[in-house]
């Protein structure tokens, strides 16, 4: 058999079968040159596909587009919550707490209102009485 | 691979884009002439959908993204071939985030990248889609419309060229 040649690099991309496959095989244990082709073809293949994989320069295609655009997103919603949860959190600080008034206070500062101004009613707040329901 | 051609441009461009981008770049040895690459080819994928008769879809798609290239150093004839300069083009790559990072990434593969460019055009197109693109002996044999021995024997002596222009 001659020199396996180009038999070596369709081996190494597993395009090599049957009959082709085996008379490499017995080639390469009979011949030294081919042997050490295979071992140079082999590592400059690796070599090639070991190159870094370019990505793709923004606003190339579509997906360079959305995909900054979903994470710019993601960022400026969650910086978005972060603010929101601040002011919360300050106006639960600064603003005073909420006061129950009694109907008497009610009424005894509708009494001082209307003292002012008579125009200004109902002078008295009239609170339903609660129906006990049976249980 | 993938038999229906994919709805719209946008998705081809979407699932390929990075694919044929490295491929024009490994191709072109530059960025710029890789972008410019990449959109001729979504461009006339665009234009070319319409007639897309069901088959082969990748088998069509290198053919486009080949006869793109070849169309490109045809018309220019000045660089298609012009070996990455010793100083990378720093003002480009600053233009993106992370300048820094991919500046390193493509030193690594310089020597190779170099090498591969002073391929005569049909064996760098043959190793490119084989070792780049990841295509098969059938597919590429399809998107250059050469036998598969034809693609077999391109893939086997460019290497053997890459091999002898890495170590001079």
């Amino acid at each position: 058999m001659r020199h396996s040649g180009e038999l070596i690099s369709a081996y190494l991309d597993g395009e090599l079968g049957g009959e082709e496959l085996r008379d490499l095989f017995q080639h390469l244990g009979e011949c030294g040159r081919c042997t050490d082709e295979l071992m140079q073809i082999q590592e400059v293949r690796g070599a090639i596909r070991s190159l870094p994989v370019m990505e793709v320069p923004p606003g190339l295609v579509p997906v360079a587009d959305v995909v900054p655009l979903h994470r710019n997103r993601g960022f400026w919603a969650s910086a978005a919550a972060a603010v929101v949860i601040v002011v919360i959190a300050i106006a639960a600080l600064v603003t005073p707490p909420a006061t129950t008034i009694s109907a008497d206070d009610l009424n005894s500062r509708f009494a001082a209102r209307v003292s002012l101004d008579p125009a200004f009613g109902p002078a008295k707040v009239i609170l339903p009485d609660l129906i006990e329901v049976p249980e | 691979m993938t038999e229906s051609a994919p709805l719209t441009w946008e998705e081809v461009a979407r699932v390929y884009g990075r694919k044929i981008y490295n491929f024009a770049y490994r191709l072109t040895g530059n960025p710029n002439d890789a972008s410019d690459l990449v959109q001729e080819v979504l461009l006339r994928v665009r234009k070319g959908l319409d007639q897309y008769q069901p088959g082969s879809f990748e088998g069509w798609l290198w053919r486009i993204t080949r006869n793109a290239f070849l169309d490109g150093v045809r018309k220019e004839n000045r660089r298609p071939t012009s070996p990455l300069p010793d100083e990378i083009d720093r003002w480009s790559l600053a233009q993106s985030p992370g300048a820094d990072v991919e500046y390193a990434r493509i030193g690594l593969g310089d020597d190779i990248q170099k090498a591969l460019l002073k391929l005569p055009v049909e064996f760098r197109e043959a190793v490119v889609m084989c070792d780049v693109v990841g295509l098969s002996y059938d597919e590429i044999a399809a998107a250059v419309a050469v036998p598969v021995g034809t693609v077999r024997s391109r893939i086997h002596r460019g290497r053997r060229m890459l091999r002898e222009s890495l170590s001079s």
